[in-house]
């Protein structure tokens, strides 16, 4: 009898680790829809339109993922520290949410090929005639304090050895005094430099060019583990590339010259 | 007087939030209370020493606060048991069983309170222990534990702002949507606080109304 019990439990416990093994793309195709982690308050990439639903570069591309499933999508708002618990806890299938591809995050998550890049980006008063990094020298500049933007402009003016460096305390204090002329200079996120001068809040200023600070790449990520939907999530981001769709969303959300995806030199 | 971004759809979208506020209290308040009602009837009849194990298993709920319970369930329905539960069911569980914790002890109190001589003649009449209960214990104890009842569903109503960590858009979530995007923090919140007055308030008084009513008599 003791041993009847023991069998039906090894039976049952083998017949429940074979269903947790079932492959995550074909539970997502079978389940018709695809869970995607979105940070919705990082504009453009995730934010929410006049009737409050989720829109931005990220939400796009969890609809694009989801319409080359052949499957239905649903945004899960996630905010930044919750994206990996929520994969973890089942939550969500796929992260689409601006997520570094850092090393240490490796270690708990499988990430696909970089799908998005934020490159450091000049942004200058039209008066000053700043038409490069370069041109910043001996000028004054500034960034919003304690960002690595900030650090990296700093030690780039104590450098050059002229011109002035600036802190502020907000995003938007910085783009207030660059209108005002009181800054010539800035260097952000590209994302945040154009979603700014679109807003038309701050008038005589553009995006000029690019810092050559470290590009910050984000990508994909779900269950280390679940290599067939990384490969299905390398393929998908190269073929967004490919068709030229990820060009046409920078376009719709962000504008500008598009981030390169590819690190020289590299295989990956 | 002033300007703000809302709009009427984003009024709706708050109403539709504050919907969910009082779905999720009323089924945690309606299951709490019949759990607590049973959990507190067995306390008073298996006494201090035989009820421990169930006494040690509410305190759990009364003492670990919400937000660790309702992020711990979450993580363990999914991550241990493997299960898709929605959000919704995990906040809906974990309430009730919240409310059934608190609720077992202001039923215990209401028991207590009710006179041992008033019981005891009830038995002596010849009352079984379901007709003591039924016409003797039940009327005394509830006038007794509605007041701490009424506060009990306020606060669980109240609490219930802390689900959105497992994905439900309530009340307060609604609101901080809107904030992230109207960025007019005070306004929204006055509007939210505002929300909350209207779904107690109608409680409140009713407990009152009810508190008042059955004194007279």
């Amino acid at each position: 009898m003791k041993k009847l019990t023991l069998t039906t439990a090894l039976l049952a416990a083998t017949g429940l680790a074979g269903m947790a093994q079932a492959d995550k793309l074909d539970d997502i195709i079978a389940s018709g829809t695809l869970r995607c982690a979105v940070v919705l308050d990082f504009p453009p990439m995730g934010m929410r339109d006049a009737n409050n639903a989720p829109e931005g570069f990220d939400v796009d591309y969890c609809n694009d993922l989801a319409k080359a499933l052949g499957v239905t999508a649903e945004i899960v708002e996630t905010p930044f520290p919750e994206r990996i618990p929520a994969l973890m806890s089942g939550r969500v299938d796929v992260g689409v949410a601006s997520t570094s591809d850092t090393l240490e995050r490796a270690k708990t998550v499988g990430f696909s090929i970089p799908y998005f890049a934020f490159e450091m980006a000049v942004t200058a008063n039209d008066a000053t005639g700043i038409k490069s990094y370069d041109d910043m020298k001996g000028h004054t500049v500034g960034a919003v304090a304690g960002t690595y933007e900030a650090i990296a402009l700093e030690q780039q003016v104590t450098a050059w050895g002229e011109g002035e460096f600036r802190p502020y305390q907000t995003q938007a204090d910085v783009f207030l005094a660059l209108s005002q002329g009181q800054l010539d200079a800035t260097v952000s996120t590209s994302t945040v430099a154009m979603a700014n001068v679109k807003t038309g809040n701050f008038a005589g200023i553009s995006v000029v060019g690019k810092a050559p600070f470290d590009t910050d790449y984000v990508a994909l990520f779900t269950n280390r583990d679940e290599y067939g939907l990384i490969n299905y999530l390398n393929l998908f981001v190269n073929q967004q590339i490919r068709t030229g769709r990820y060009a046409e969303l920078y376009e719709k959300w962000v504008g500008g010259e598009l981030p390169a995806l590819t690190v020289p030199n590299a295989y990956r | 007087m002033f300007d703000t971004a809302l709009s009427a759809a984003d009024l709706v979208f708050l109403a539709k939030g504050a919907g969910m506020t009082i779905l999720v209290t009323a089924i945690s308040v309606a299951i709490g209370t019949l759990l607590g009602i049973l959990f507190g009837v067995i306390r008073v009849q298996l006494g201090a020493t035989l009820s421990l194990p169930l006494t040690f298993f509410l305190d759990i709920f009364r003492s670990v606060p919400l937000l660790i319970q309702l992020v711990l369930a979450n993580a363990f329905m999914g991550m241990v048991l493997r299960l898709q539960i929605s959000g919704f069911t995990v906040a809906c569980g974990v309430l009730s069983l919240y409310t059934a914790a608190y609720c077992a002890e202001i039923v215990r109190g209401g028991i207590d309170a009710v006179p041992a001589t008033t019981r005891r003649a009830a038995r002596s009449l010849g009352m079984s222990w379901m007709q003591d209960m039924r016409y003797i214990v039940a009327p005394l104890a509830t006038r007794i534990a509605l007041p701490s009842w009424i506060g009990l569903a306020l606060g669980v109503m109240k609490d219930s702002a802390l689900v959105y960590v497992v994905q439900v858009t309530e009340l307060l979530k609604s609101t901080q949507i809107l904030i992230t995007r109207l960025q007019e923090p005070l306004f929204l919140l006055l509007i939210c606080g505002a929300f909350y007055f209207l779904i107690s308030f109608p409680l409140a008084r009713f407990g009152g109304y009810l508190e008042k009513r059955w004194s007279h008599d």
